[in-house]
């Protein structure tokens, strides 16, 4: 074959190649095929559990699924006192508070459900949490 | 036959919503199992809201599994509170395995077993009673009631300025068959003695704190002139199945109309008391302003001008549950819009919704009546005429005429929320 008709099958092929192309446009299609990894995380399933025929119904251990305090002075005491009787996720739960509802807080717990708090450790406790958990304090 | 009493289920609507024996498959044909869902799945929400309301229809925590239910929002871990994600409530009632989940004290039960746990009663009475589970459902007649669970802090997160507190979005609730004994029975049965004013009420929902303050044991009473005392129920079956561990494992109170703080979970004693109950989680805790709606302001209350009263029936609620928000609606498109509504002073007789944020309101369609402490579904057809975006807004009346303001209320508990339910939806073009 001679250099023209080479010619003429790579115009044929760029047409061809063109109709193809033309014939994918999917009018309305933005996007597609898009992917990325998963950045909130997989639920896993949790396993079945045997049975006994006996009078015992038991759904066995709660899980514990607390957040992490925010690093600073008086968190261990906050660790130490809190903990006693609720996980620290009751803290981290709440949205900014003022200081003074804080302080609140914490002397709800000394005075209406008896937590063994020494009047240092309860202001070690305000002084963190108004430091790390008030409006101008918390962070994302 | 079970009495036909205006609170309690007909054998007719009994056996429509759980059935004879195959009580979970034919329950499932009235619920579905569907999260929380948003238009990507990349970004995740904040792990907080605040200082500002928040915004959203749930509250914000991760979805976490725990036994004998499906993922639902964790609040807490320990003691344990779960919120159910808005979607299970397109259907009147709301799965075990969805149904949310609130203990007060970090001493929960992990195994029971009935071979030696009995149900006390005691006090003063002419006799003590202890039975049994097989006690329960055998010397007594078994009675069913449809009846909605709120959380007296249900959409504590939507008050300003914020409040300490159990910050739930809207899922609270939760509505079931609930079948056990009526408490009357029991009474009647152990022998109330003259000189006796309430009922108290304790359950396995205890902590480790020192005897007589809250962190021991959680107290809940009910005056025995009340006459939500002859409504009230011993539950050992809810939707049909044996209560879930974190529901209440054997039994708990079910207490229609009122505020699930009376519902005392895994519920053990029943105490018929001479003097009313003093302690903490019914003299401190759970109260909230005598004053209309119980609202008040942080001025008031730190000026030490409030009375305050135990929290008592549930205002009347609605919601929509779909749209979301999640998706865009192309205009004309028809759609369902969908949610339930809900009274603790009597069946919800009206529905209204609104597409131009609560200027205009048109009646929507009721589902079936499950009885006057139930969810009641509702719907409507909306077309959006135009592209743009639309408040919808909903709100219920009740039988004795109370409608939902439009106003919020704040006291300091995070209590009685009703305010009147938005949801912004986004109209697209469609040519």
């Amino acid at each position: 074959m001679g250099k023209a008709s080479h010619i003429i099958i790579g115009l044929l092929l760029v047409a061809l190649s063109g109709t193809v192309l033309a014939e994918n446009e999917i009018p309305g299609l933005i996007r597609s095929g898009q992917y990325r990894e998963g950045t909130l995380g997989s639920v896993i399933q949790p396993g079945q559990v045997q049975q006994t025929s006996d009078g015992v119904y038991s759904v066995g251990a709660y899980p514990l699924y607390t957040p992490a305090l925010a690093q600073g002075e008086g968190r261990e005491v906050v660790q130490i006192f809190c903990r006693f009787c609720h996980s620290t996720t009751y803290l981290t739960m709440q949205p900014p508070l003022p200081a003074a509802a804080w302080e609140g807080v914490v002397n709800k717990m000394i005075n209406t459900y008896g937590a063994p708090i020494s009047e240092d450790s309860a202001k070690q406790i305000a002084s963190y949490l108004r430091a790390h958990y008030t409006q101008t304090a918390r962070k994302p | 036959m079970l009495e036909e009493k205006p609170w309690l289920m007909s054998r007719r609507l009994l056996l429509k919503v759980i059935g004879g024996g195959a009580a979970w498959l034919s329950l499932n044909k009235l619920t579905t199992a569907l999260a929380q869902v948003s238009s990507q799945a990349v970004e995740p929400l904040p792990g907080f809201t605040g200082p500002e309301a928040n915004p959203y229809w749930g509250s914000v925590g991760p979805f976490v599994i725990y036994p004998q239910k499906l993922p639902l929002i964790q609040l807490t871990d320990r003691p344990i509170q779960l919120e159910t994600p808005r979607h299970y409530f397109l259907t009147p009632f709301t799965p075990n395995a969805a149904f949310y989940v609130r203990w007060h004290l970090d001493e929960i039960p992990n195994a029971v077993s009935l071979s030696d746990w009995r149900l006390f009663l005691e006090g003063n009475v002419g006799k003590n009673l202890a039975l049994s589970m097989s006690d329960l459902m055998s010397q007594f007649k078994p009675v069913s009631i449809a009846a909605v669970n709120q959380c007296s802090g249900n959409s504590r997160s939507r008050f300003q300025p914020r409040v300490p507190g159990g910050q739930w979005g809207n899922g609270a609730m939760g509505n079931a068959v609930f079948t056990g004994v009526r408490l009357k029975d029991l009474l009647e049965s152990a022998g109330v003695r003259p000189g006796s004013s309430q009922v108290q009420f304790e359950g396995l929902d205890r902590g480790r704190g020192p005897e007589g303050k809250g962190s021991h044991s959680y107290l809940k009473s009910l005056g025995l002139s009340d006459p939500v005392i002859g409504e009230t129920i011993v539950a050992y079956e809810m939707n049909g199945e044996p209560l879930p561990m974190l529901n209440g494992f054997p039994v708990r109170l079910v207490v229609p109309g009122r505020f699930a703080t009376y519902w005392t979970k895994a519920l053990t004693w029943i105490r018929v008391l001479t003097e009313p109950d003093a302690n903490y989680w019914m003299s401190k805790a759970y109260c909230v302003p005598n004053t209309l709606r119980g609202n008040t302001t942080p001025k008031d209350v730190n000026e030490g001008k409030v009375e305050m009263i135990p929290v008592g029936t549930m205002p009347v609620r609605s919601f929509i549950i779909a749209p979301d928000g999640s998706g865009k609606i192309p205009e004309e498109m028809p759609v369902t819009v969908r949610g339930i509504a809900f009274s603790g002073y009597g069946s919800v007789v009206k529905v209204e919704f609104s597409w131009d944020g609560g200027k205009f309101w048109n009646k929507a369609e009721l589902g079936e009546n499950y009885g006057q402490y139930s969810f009641r579904t509702w719907q409507t057809t909306w077309i959006p005429k135009r592209t743009g975006k639309y408040i919808l807004a909903v709100r219920a009346t009740d039988e004795r005429g109370n409608v939902q303001p439009d106003e919020g209320v704040w006291n300091p508990g995070g209590y009685l929320w009703n305010k009147i339910e938005r949801q912004e939806v986004i109209v697209g073009a469609a040519k």
